[in-house]
């Protein structure tokens, strides 16, 4: 939360300015916050959980829930419960370092188009165009089946997709702060365009990529999840939740193998939803109610 | 089907529910049993409609309701009967066949089918070089001795010739009007034949239906060929609608949008228990397999024979056709169909982990054996091979061996054979006819075969095996009993090259609707379908 909390006035202590902000976010916000705090030990803790491994045969195949198996097992007697959790640690480190070189990526290059105008202008937003032209899954698709399968060749071919949108952020806000009076007050006085840029620009720059970082998360998590369906993300016999769906759609009638990965998906993309709706209403003033 | 021209699905395709409603519209309950409707739910491999280029399951159905071979395969799968030949007899030492064609049989237009059709034919189907031209290998002359008789003569005794001929591959075209399709038969076919696309809206032969129209993706159809010379089939049309997978193949067949479905998996098929719907499970003659590659660069002076015996030693045989299909499937020795000549008295391998483990501490390979296995991202005859290669990996982590897992599309796979870049590999059979040898020329480790140059790659002599060749040659100048006792030996011989390690030979679920009958599994053809009616 430390870019949030740059924005708002200086409080007690860190943890307190964080509870109070918390506080301020709507109630779904609030479930989303614990839903992803939730996924967060998960996936930090989950190799310490008295589970069973999850890339060994724990029981006969294809088992419905039991006391034994929660969430049954699947076409190799495998644990879906120890599956699914497992699965935190390949879907949701991808999708946060996706949006992660997203953002950075996207807006760096937005500022730099936003601010110094011209051809760098031109020629970054017509990349960023092109880019965006294409339906988002397609183009993922085409880089992943060029790189190989595999998790971190999904990863990269998810950023080339994703660092667009948030050039075209930047560069909104970019264009917007930068005729604001305090800016032109600091070129007057003689400041680098550099300090200009980073010092009285960007940190004005910052709620919506903020927001849509955080709604994009999901979707980052749900793309990649898509990718190791059809085949170009995870590598067997990793847990990801996407090639955990793939093979329960195969084995379509024991709906168990899909029920634990397809919810943990679930609560993910919604839960980012719910709190980059929540930080849109608290942060973003502009927005509609 | 072998594996090097299959045209499997690429990256596993799902979504296509929405072909439920598509085929729906085809069956009308109280139609007219002669205007009636067959409808068939498949996911279609169909990598041509040309007989002498296409080589798919598929193909083989289409091609059997067609086209006509000189010989077919009877109801045993074992037993050839006539077809466009009457008759037929050959020398002693199998290198000159003559074959006396039926003076009845026409194309469907109408015209005599006459020895120059089936001397054009054989032609073009070695001449095209195109996958099922390995059915004329070895052909020295072909001619027409009279309007109705053909003589073939062969370089080299060949008692698997009149099996060859019962392919649906080598079935007969009407030379005229391939001819005026752009169908060429002589030495510059190859290049210069450019009939394929009209193949795919054309069929000139003279089978019990014709084409009607074929869109790729998503239907096949055939209608009644009414000017045929035999019994005239049941139905007036036949659909094959494209289903991609076993799921779907199920619901359509239990909702009665499709009469006939044969690529529903064993335990999506547990879920049908309709009156409605009858399901068999039959032994099919395919089977699933992976194959170490000694030559691979990563392998070099690793994957030595001794080695490889013991890594045959760590696989869970009977908990690898649990896993894959459930159980219903069988254990297969050496990489022939169980059931065809030579396999009867062939011992499947069994697992001894503690034998894999000593022999691999002997060799020095009790530890820091890794290997990349390259294998397509496909579901074949109900077997998915990414459950089967975990499987393996999980069998391999138990003697200490670590197994790198990398499902690619076919078309990478097949790049990737041709690489030396993967140590491991799996992939699937199906016979072109009923005979052995086709297995020994596929996965002999003689020279030039193909699994010499995949599995040696640079350095064939890792692999080579001398003596297959000549065990082979022996067979084919025998019959019968001899002939299989030599393709025994042979089988022997695959067994203790411990290169391709047949895993499973999956069970195949026949599934159709009770009104529906005559569905039956063929060698050759796949699903005869003019031998289908309703009740």
């Amino acid at each position: 939360m430390s870019a949030v909390e740059t924005l708002r006035p200086a409080s007690p202590s860190r943890a307190r300015r964080a509870w109070t902000f918390v506080r301020r976010l709507p109630l779904t916000g609030q479930i989303g916050i614990l839903i992803l705090l939730f996924w967060a030990v998960t996936l930090l803790t989950v190799q310490f959980w008295p589970l069973v491994d999850p890339l060994m045969m724990a029981g006969r195949r294809l088992q419905p829930p039991s006391a034994d198996h929660w969430l049954g097992t699947d076409a190799l007697g495998r644990d879906v419960l120890s599956r699914t959790l497992h699965g935190s640690t390949y879907t949701i480190p991808v999708a946060l370092m996706v949006v992660v070189s997203a953002v950075v990526i996207g807006s760096a290059l937005g500022a730099a188009a936003g601010y110094l105008g011209g051809w760098t202008d031109a020629v970054i937003m017509r990349a960023a165009d092109v880019t965006l032209s294409f339906p988002p899954i397609l183009l993922a698709m085409t880089v992943a089946a060029t790189l190989g399968p595999g998790l971190p060749n999904a990863g990269l071919a998810m950023v080339i997709v994703w660092w667009p949108i948030y050039a075209r952020l930047m560069r909104a806000q970019v264009l917007e702060v930068r005729t604001r009076e305090h800016v032109e007050a600091a070129i007057a006085g003689g400041a680098g365009r550099g300090r200009v840029l980073v010092v009285h620009i960007l940190p004005l720059c910052w709620t919506p990529t903020l927001i849509n970082a955080t709604m994009d998360f999901g979707q980052v998590a749900l793309l990649a999840a898509s990718l190791s369906f059809i085949g170009l993300g995870a590598v067997p016999p990793s847990p990801e939740w996407g090639s955990m769906i793939s093979e329960g759609a195969a084995k379509f009638y024991s709906w168990w193998i899909a029920f634990g990965p397809g919810m943990a998906i679930l609560s993910v993309v919604l839960a980012t939803a719910f709190l980059g709706d929540g930080l849109r209403d608290v942060l973003d003033r502009r927005g509609p109610k | 089907m072998n594996t090097t021209s299959s045209f499997k699905t690429t990256a596993r395709r799902r979504g296509t529910a929405l072909l439920f409603g598509t085929t729906s519209a085809l069956m009308f309950g109280s139609a007219v049993a002669a205007q009636d409707t067959l409808v068939v739910g498949r996911s279609m491999d169909v990598n041509s409609l040309d007989p002498s280029r296409a080589f798919c399951d598929t193909c083989q159905i289409y091609l059997t309701a067609v086209y006509e071979p000189l010989i077919t395969l009877g109801a045993d799968n074992k037993t050839l009967e006539p077809k466009l030949a009457a008759s037929w007899e050959h020398n002693e030492n199998f290198t000159e066949f003559t074959f006396n064609l039926n003076p009845e049989a026409v194309f469907s237009d109408g015209s005599p089918v006459e020895a120059s059709d089936v001397v054009w034919t054989f032609e073009r189907l070695r001449n095209l070089k195109g996958s099922p031209s390995f059915l004329m290998d070895g052909t020295q002359s072909i001619e027409a001795v009279d309007a109705h008789t053909v003589k073939v003569t062969v370089d080299a005794p060949n008692s698997e010739f009149l099996n060859k001929v019962s392919a649906p591959y080598t079935g007969i075209l009407n030379t005229e009007a391939a001819m005026a399709g752009g169908a060429l038969a002589d030495e510059t076919a190859a290049t210069a034949d450019g009939a394929e696309g009209w193949f795919l809206e054309n069929s000139v032969g003279s089978g019990p239906f014709v084409l009607v129209n074929y869109a790729p993706e998503d239907e096949l159809r055939l209608s009644r060929n009414d000017s045929y010379y035999g019994t005239a089939p049941a139905f007036a049309e036949v659909v094959i609608t494209q289903m991609q997978d076993s799921v779907i193949q199920a619901q359509a067949l239990e909702t009665g949008s499709v009469d006939i479905a044969m690529q529903i998996d064993a335990d999506t098929a547990k879920s049908l228990d309709t009156p409605d719907v009858v399901t068999e499970i039959i032994p099919s003659f395919n089977f699933v397999y992976f194959a170490f590659m000694p030559g691979s660069t990563a392998m070099k002076d690793k994957l030595t024979p001794q080695v490889r015996e013991a890594l045959t030693y760590a696989v869970d045989y009977d908990g690898m056709i649990e896993f894959t299909v459930g159980g219903n499937g069988n254990k297969i020795a050496a990489p022939i169909p169980n059931g065809f000549p030579g396999t009867q008295n062939l011992e499947p391998r069994a697992q001894d982990v503690e034998k894999a483990k000593s022999m691999l501490a002997e060799a020095g390979m009790d530890s820091g054996l890794e290997m990349v296995a390259v294998y397509p991202n496909d579901n074949v005859y109900g077997v998915d091979l990414n459950v089967m290669m975990q499987k393996l990996q999980q069998d391999f982590a138990q003697v200490g061996v670590e197994v790198t897992l990398k499902p690619v599309t076919y078309p990478v796979w097949r790049e990737e054979m041709a690489a030396g870049t993967a140590d491991l590999t799996a992939v699937y059979y199906a016979p072109d006819y009923y005979g052995s040898g086709q297995y020994a020329a596929y996965f002999g480790m003689t020279e030039g075969s193909t699994w010499v140059s995949r599995a040696g790659y640079q350095s064939p002599e890792t692999v080579l095996n001398e003596k297959e060749g000549e065990i082979y040659a022996q067979a084919l100048a025998a019959s019968g009993e001899e002939a299989a006792a030599k393709y025994e030996e042979l089988g022997r011989e695959l067994m203790a090259d411990n290169v391709i390690i047949p895993l499973v030979s999956p069970n195949l679920v026949l599934a159709h609707r009770a009104d529906i009958d005559g569905v039956r599994y063929s060698a050759c053809c796949n699903l005869p379908l003019a031998e289908i009616s309703r009740k």
